[in-house]
């Protein structure tokens, strides 16, 4: 080539600890990249203070049964692995695999190591044939109660491709649990733009669980499936009222356009669905979530969760507000998951939370 | 690893029985297909017009006051329902009058009710004529009147 001049119009060059980036960067932005707004969409959402408690961690199912069953009296606790999120995986086979192995993971480690631990079915929604395959295979485990799935999807929840599933789940008597999971990965985590921080995207999370909310009820979910169960897991609660209040309001005019509703939106909601307590939230004057209990019925649909070992963790003798009642108290942080998950009663008399005691913490037998 | 699972039967959750006599939808459609006409009423007998000016598909709303009242031909038969929507007030008898679907299974749609349903002008709630009934709930339901043709060729309304 001797003879030919050359030009190369693609050389990539990386930042070094040697010739770093840093120096360029104005003083004013460098800490607002350590907060990690630097984020593109490929990389997703995580709390740039770190997702789970300094405090605390979920790794070892002993230590958790010490460090936080034993600790607040916890009968049952429920695990929400990784895995909901397999559905994104973009390769089906390799997602399949995933879900198997998640399901396994949880079978042969924490379900094993202790009673206590529930699990939660993970399934690939790409591939309907082999996800309802898992949830035969799994799903008949003792302690596997339900089936999880993130918050991000190709399709609303309600979308007819998910039906076959929903049978097979209905079924087992398998509730699908909806939780947050890597919204924004495939489409936008708002139906108008990507958020710019992780504040912005996580307080943002109930726009997707009131848009399948919303998708599995008129789309007749639960009228193809009486017997089928939505958990809704970490979306927060107090938007579900005016959600409730708004398809009900519109049914009146629009009903004609879903013929096979025969009851109001709100009706199915109460029959059907089940929400989680964590992240509660806050209102300055706490008494007034007992209004959205009373709205919600939550004697019926609210079920506590604390979401350990995470960040914005509830802590049971502090979440719901004084003026609870005992009896509401009760069906909150027992009865009704224990009803929905068909776990043993306990006797009326049986204190329903710890006491507010210390307990030492990481004492083992 | 072998196959890990234990096959078990689980204890079944508790089967909350499914509300089907809370079906509201199929109830105020059981009204609407039974098509009772109004009660008989002894009241005051309001000339409407004649029965030929009143063509099948046409209305004629008649003040009776305090009452106003849409008289319509559905089919060549006339119908006669209060002009004033349970939700907000509004004039019901100016809305739509159309098809609608009735309960079916989950996308299937079934159209019923062919050219009696009305639909309210201001938020589209909608109700079948010859009976009154609102097909969005268990119970509401517009006042409807007895409608006859008398010897002379005139709609009469019984308010």
């Amino acid at each position: 080539m001797a003879n030919v001049p050359i030009i190369d119009c693609d050389i990539h060059p990386e930042a070094t600890k040697e010739n770093p980036l840093d120096p360029f960067v104005p003083e004013s932005a460098r800490e607002a990249l350590r907060q990690g707004l630097g984020g593109a969409p490929g990389a997703g959402y995580s709390n740039p203070f770190g997702v789970t408690r300094r405090d605390a961690e979920c790794k070892d199912p002993l230590k958790v049964g010490v460090d936080h069953l034993d600790k607040y009296g916890i009968h049952y606790g429920i695990l929400q692995p990784p895995g909901m999120k397999v559905s994104l995986t973009l390769q089906i086979d390799a997602g399949n695999a995933l879900a198997r192995a998640w399901n396994d993971w949880q079978i042969n480690t924490w379900l094993a190591a202790d009673k206590r631990f529930l699990g939660s079915v993970c399934i690939n929604l790409n591939d309907p044939a082999e996800a309802i395959k898992e949830i035969r295979r799994s799903g008949v485990h003792p302690q596997m109660v339900q089936v999880n799935v993130g918050g991000e999807s190709r399709d609303l929840y309600g979308h007819r491709r998910y039906f076959p599933i929903y049978e097979s789940m209905s079924d087992m008597n398998l509730p699908l649990c909806l939780h947050p999971g890597s919204e924004g990965s495939l489409d936008s985590a708002t139906p108008v733009g990507r958020p710019s921080t992780y504040f912005e995207w996580h307080t943002a999370i109930p726009l997707t669980f009131q848009a399948h909310l919303i998708s599995m009820v008129t789309e007749g979910v639960f009228e193809k499936f009486p017997k089928m169960k939505l958990v809704l897991c970490e979306g927060g609660i107090a938007w579900l009222c005016h959600t409730m209040w708004r398809l009900d309001k519109n049914f009146k005019a629009l009903r004609s356009t879903t013929p096979w509703l025969r009851r109001a939106p709100s009706e199915y909601i109460f029959d059907h669905v089940r929400l989680t307590t964590q992240p509660l939230e806050e209102p300055a004057v706490p008494e007034q979530l007992l209004t959205i209990f009373e709205i919600l019925h939550a004697e019926r649909t609210l079920m506590f969760a604390t979401d350990f070992p995470h960040w914005d963790f509830d802590e049971p003798n502090r979440t719901l507000p004084r003026a609870t009642p005992p009896e509401l108290k009760r069906r909150i942080f027992y009865d009704n998951a224990a009803e929905l998950y068909g776990l043993p009663k306990l006797p009326a008399t049986l204190p329903t939370t710890t006491s507010s005691r210390p307990v030492a913490v990481g004492v083992t037998a | 690893m072998s196959n890990p699972i234990d096959p078990n039967t689980k204890p079944l959750p508790i089967d909350t029985s499914y509300g089907m006599e809370n079906r509201a939808i199929d109830h105020a459609f059981k009204i609407a297909f039974e098509s009772q006409p109004p009660k008989a009423k002894v009241g005051k007998r309001v000339t409407v017009c004649a029965a030929n000016e009143l063509q099948p598909g046409q209305r004629r709303i008649v003040e009776v006051p305090p009452h106003s009242i849409g008289v319509f031909n559905i089919d060549g038969k006339f119908h006669a329902i209060r002009n004033v929507c349970p939700h907000y007030g509004a004039p019901l008898c100016q809305g739509s009058v159309h098809a609608t679907h009735k309960p079916a299974d989950v996308h299937q749609y079934e159209v019923a009710l062919q050219g009696r349903v009305l639909r309210c002008p201001w938020h589209g709630w909608e109700f079948d004529i010859p009976t009154g009934k609102g097909l969005y709930d268990k119970n509401s339901r517009v006042m409807t009147y007895p409608v006859e043709v008398d010897a002379k060729g005139d709609i009469i309304v019984t308010v």
